[in-house]
């Protein structure tokens, strides 16, 4: 079980994220949601571990997983929202570098990595630098990266960034596996759609700070409006309908 | 009505530039400085304003330096009168026209890849009502106008400052005016030239390979290339002497150092010219008309080939290579490098360092200067040596593994520091434990994998058939010892992963550490052998190496008990000292 207590990160003196709590069961998909600067990035670096609280803590099976970093970081599947890699190296190279720093044995690095690149129609451009690949191949292998070692959770920010409609359609499917499987997820996205499709519960953060969190049908049910919906409700006081109508009328201005 | 059309002249000039084309070149222009190629790396962005001045320092430098050789004052106190200026500033013109050419030159390997419009200009510009005549014509105008700014750049300081030194001691102004426009014309036409060959040998690369070949290819060509210019600065010190020394016949290999011609011309202009300069100043015409016409003859067909055919180019090329080594090369893995952190970081490294063109290029300099060096004290080693033992027996011949291991072992440990995609390095931070630190042992088997074995090898085969198995065994056995404990000195503190962390901040100890490199060689590789020439006679002297080696070896253990926890843990990003410390004691 992974839980956020209290979660809060001030950059100099301006908060990020204030008082998040939340807890991760086996089996639930937690979409979080959000506008740009809303916090969720900061809220994923905080669950990874890359970024420290100013206050509250994160654990996992009742230990802090500051006190345990590498280990808890073997449990750990990651997807970040921009997939930098070594554009030098190639897609096969990367994962098996990926393999080794995670410990795995040589022949299941070998035999991951070749099942997963033919399961992601990748296994033709194994061998091209990564600098080649487009932005769905690169995306790709970072899911793959973050399968390959089994892990017990999973963050993934933005996974569905630059996939062909076969690959998230395919990635779906996984998120909706994952959870059967009792893995942990933990899903942060733009797409509403998405999120109401593939997560059990959401949670919704404006300005660092958590204005919805229960599951996805409950969120809904409320308000009694779709997640579209209640997501513009709740965080948005911007009236999309007439701002696009205004980019109309300025596109058409002499 | 005059005064009309003047004020309306700005007006008109900003109009001129807000063309397509300008708006162009002005892209173009700025992209060559600020980065390109297909990565989306941000590279090492300097500025223009800070090229521009680096790019000008070493000339004005070097001309500040020779103000001792020429201050009029100083010549009458060593007793030097009618000092004929112009036969002593020979050595010296040659030298700026030597590093002109090589600056240039290395101008040109640097932004090769931003020189050519890319698969990101394609998507970006193609779609545009432009032509891609247009586009092309832009592109080259940007080029031209770097080589142009490049050429005047490099050596705008050393044409006021060189000239105004040589003439400090002369009276007439005309005389500097004189002498700084002949050394410019020199200079700059050297430069120029040198951009152009560099430019034309890549770009008859790009004509004829496929877009795939020229990628791998054109790597090794430029750290060549790299190697000629390190050579070519290296021909200073020797080749003003034969030049002096030549009249009528000029001897076949200075037709092949392009340096001589720039020299011949200047020698020329200032009617001090013989046949044999003459020889070689008829050169610069042809020569000129070669690089230019294939520069941008190749410049036209690459242009047609890659650019125009980006959209049919599949955006992958799927490579044959299989990465899987054979049982031999796993079983060596698994022997030399034992935690999974050194077996993954261990093929980083090693694939960075053969892959990422920044690194290979400051590796094949120092390549370059380490050969360059080591032929110098072999040649010198030879001169009149009486056997091949007894040169090979010399301070000189001994040298050369101490001066090409380190070279290398220091140039590695520079090319450490140098970052590479930093966005990248989040998977580090992820997947390793920054508490567990093993950065220092993994640098270490990196460099010593990387030059131990051909220099111990090397060093112990030639001498065993030079000099039987004795020296052999000793000398391997020195170098052997020197370099790891050259490596371990080397390494003290290190904690990072080599590429991942950010530039090093700007430390007040650089020029420390420049000097201590200066000193470090000269024991290294100058002192060691002089005194293993005379101990090899007698071995049993080769003990009294043995208490610095002890001193040179503590020094990092030293400093390993005495580092603190905080200092033991991973970096992924260099911070300068703190002035202050925040309590945060409201939290």
């Amino acid at each position: 079980m992974l839980e956020a207590n209290q979660l809060t990160k001030r950059y100099a003196s301006l908060p990020a994220v204030q008082d998040l709590s939340f807890t991760l069961r086996p089996g639930q998909v937690l979409g979080c949601l959000g506008p740009n600067g809303s916090g969720k990035s900061t809220t994923v670096k905080m669950l990874t571990g890359l970024l420290e609280p100013t206050r509250g803590t994160v654990q996992f099976n009742g230990h802090s997983i500051q006190d345990d970093l590498p280990a808890y970081r073997r449990r750990l599947g990651y997807v970040p929202e921009e997939a930098h890699l070594y554009p030098y190296l190639t897609g096969w190279e990367y994962l098996e570098m990926v393999g080794t720093l995670r410990g795995m044995a040589r022949a299941a690095i070998e035999s991951k990595i070749d099942r997963l690149l033919q399961l992601f129609s990748l296994h033709p451009s194994r061998h091209a630098s990564i600098g080649t690949y487009s932005k769905g191949m690169r995306q790709r292998i970072l899911l793959i990266a973050a399968l390959m070692h089994d892990p017990e959770i999973f963050i993934f920010d933005e996974p569905l960034s630059g996939l062909d409609v076969t690959s998230a359609l395919i990635f779906k499917n996984l998120v909706h596996a994952l959870g059967h499987a009792g893995k942990l997820v933990f899903y942060c996205s733009h797409v509403l759609e998405v999120v109401e499709k593939v997560c059990s519960d959401v949670l919704i953060l404006r300005k660092g700070v958590v204005i919805a969190h229960d599951s996805v049908a409950n969120v809904g049910r409320i308000l009694g409006e779709s997640l579209e919906n209640t997501f513009l409700h709740l965080v948005d006081d911007v009236d999309t309908l007439r701002v696009a109508n205004d980019i109309v009328e300025v596109m058409r201005a002499a | 009505m005059s005064l009309l059309a003047a004020k309306k002249l700005p007006h008109r000039w900003d109009k001129y530039l807000e063309r397509p084309f300008w708006r162009l070149v002005q892209l173009f222009g700025e992209r060559i400085f600020r980065g390109g190629g297909d990565s989306d790396s941000e590279g090492l962005d300097l500025g223009i304003g800070l090229v521009l001045t680096m790019l000008a320092m070493p000339g004005g430098f070097v001309a500040l330096l020779l103000l001792n050789k020429y201050g009029s004052l100083l010549q009458w106190m060593r007793g030097q009168k009618n000092v004929d200026t112009l036969m002593i500033a020979l050595p010296d013109e040659y030298f700026f026209i030597v590093l002109s050419m090589v600056v240039t030159g290395a101008v040109a390997i640097w932004r090769w890849d931003a020189i050519f419009p890319d698969r990101r200009d394609f998507g970006n510009l193609v779609h545009l009502p432009i032509s891609t005549r247009t586009i092309f014509s832009a592109n080259l105008a940007a080029v031209l106008f770097l080589v142009a700014l490049v050429a005047f750049d490099v050596n705008a300081a050393s044409c006021v400052l060189f000239p105004a030194v040589v003439t400090a001691a002369q009276t007439e102004f005309l005389f500097f005016v004189k002498f700084a426009a002949v050394h410019f014309i020199g200079a700059v036409l050297a430069s120029i030239f040198s951009f152009f060959a560099v430019f034309s040998v890549l770009g008859a690369l790009m004509a004829v390979l496929p877009a795939s070949a020229f990628k791998r290819i054109s790597a090794y060509v430029r750290g060549l290339i790299v190697v000629y210019l390190v050579s070519l600065l290296c021909t200073s010190a020797a080749v003003p002497d034969k030049i002096w020394r030549i009249r009528d016949h000029t001897p076949a290999w200075m037709f092949f150092l392009p340096s001589t011609w720039f020299l011949a011309l200047c020698q020329s202009l200032r009617a001090r010219s013989n046949p044999a300069l003459m020889q070689l100043e008829r050169l610069i015409l042809p020569g000129f008309l070669v690089v230019v016409a294939v520069a941008l003859g190749t410049y036209a067909i690459g242009y047609r080939r890659h650019f125009m055919r980006i959209a049919e180019m599949s955006e992958t090329t799927a490579g044959t290579r299989n990465p899987r080594p054979s049982r031999f090369g796993n079983a060596l893995r698994q022997l030399l490098l034992r935690t999974p952190f050194q077996r993954g970081c261990f093929s980083f490294v090693a694939k960075t360092l053969l892959r990422s063109e920044t690194h290979r290029l400051v590796l094949a300099a120092f390549a370059g200067l380490a050969l360059v060096l080591a032929s110098q004290a072999m040649m010198i080693a030879l001169e009149g040596a009486k056997s091949a033992r007894a040169a090979a027996l010399s301070a000189d011949a001994l040298s050369v593994p101490f001066i090409l291991t380190f070279l290398s072992i220091v140039g590695m440990r520079l090319v450490f520091e140098i970052p590479v995609e930093l966005r990248a390095n989040w998977i580090f931070q992820l997947t390793l434990d920054r508490q567990r630190q093993e950065c220092e042992p993994l640098a270490r088997r990196v460099i010593l994998i990387t030059v131990l074995p051909w220099a111990a090898g090397v060093t112990f085969a030639v001498y065993f058939y030079f000099a039987g198995i004795v020296a052999a065994s000793l000398h391997a056995l020195l170098v052997l010892t020197w370099s790891v404990l050259l490596t371990n000195l080397l390494l003290i503190r290190f904690r990072k992963l080599p590429f991942t962390c950010s530039f090093p901040v700007f430390k007040q100890h650089s020029i420390v550490i420049l000097i201590a490199f200066c000193f470090g060689f000269r024991i290294y590789a100058v002192s060691t052998p002089d005194f293993e020439a005379s101990a090899l006679l007698n071995p049993i002297r080769l003990l009294s190496l043995l208490p610095p080696a002890l001193v040179a070896w503590y020094i990092p253990r030293h400093f390993a008990g005495n580092t603190i926890e905080v200092e033991r843990k991973m970096i992924f990003e260099e911070t300068g000292p703190r002035s202050f410390e925040m309590l945060h004691l409201g939290e």
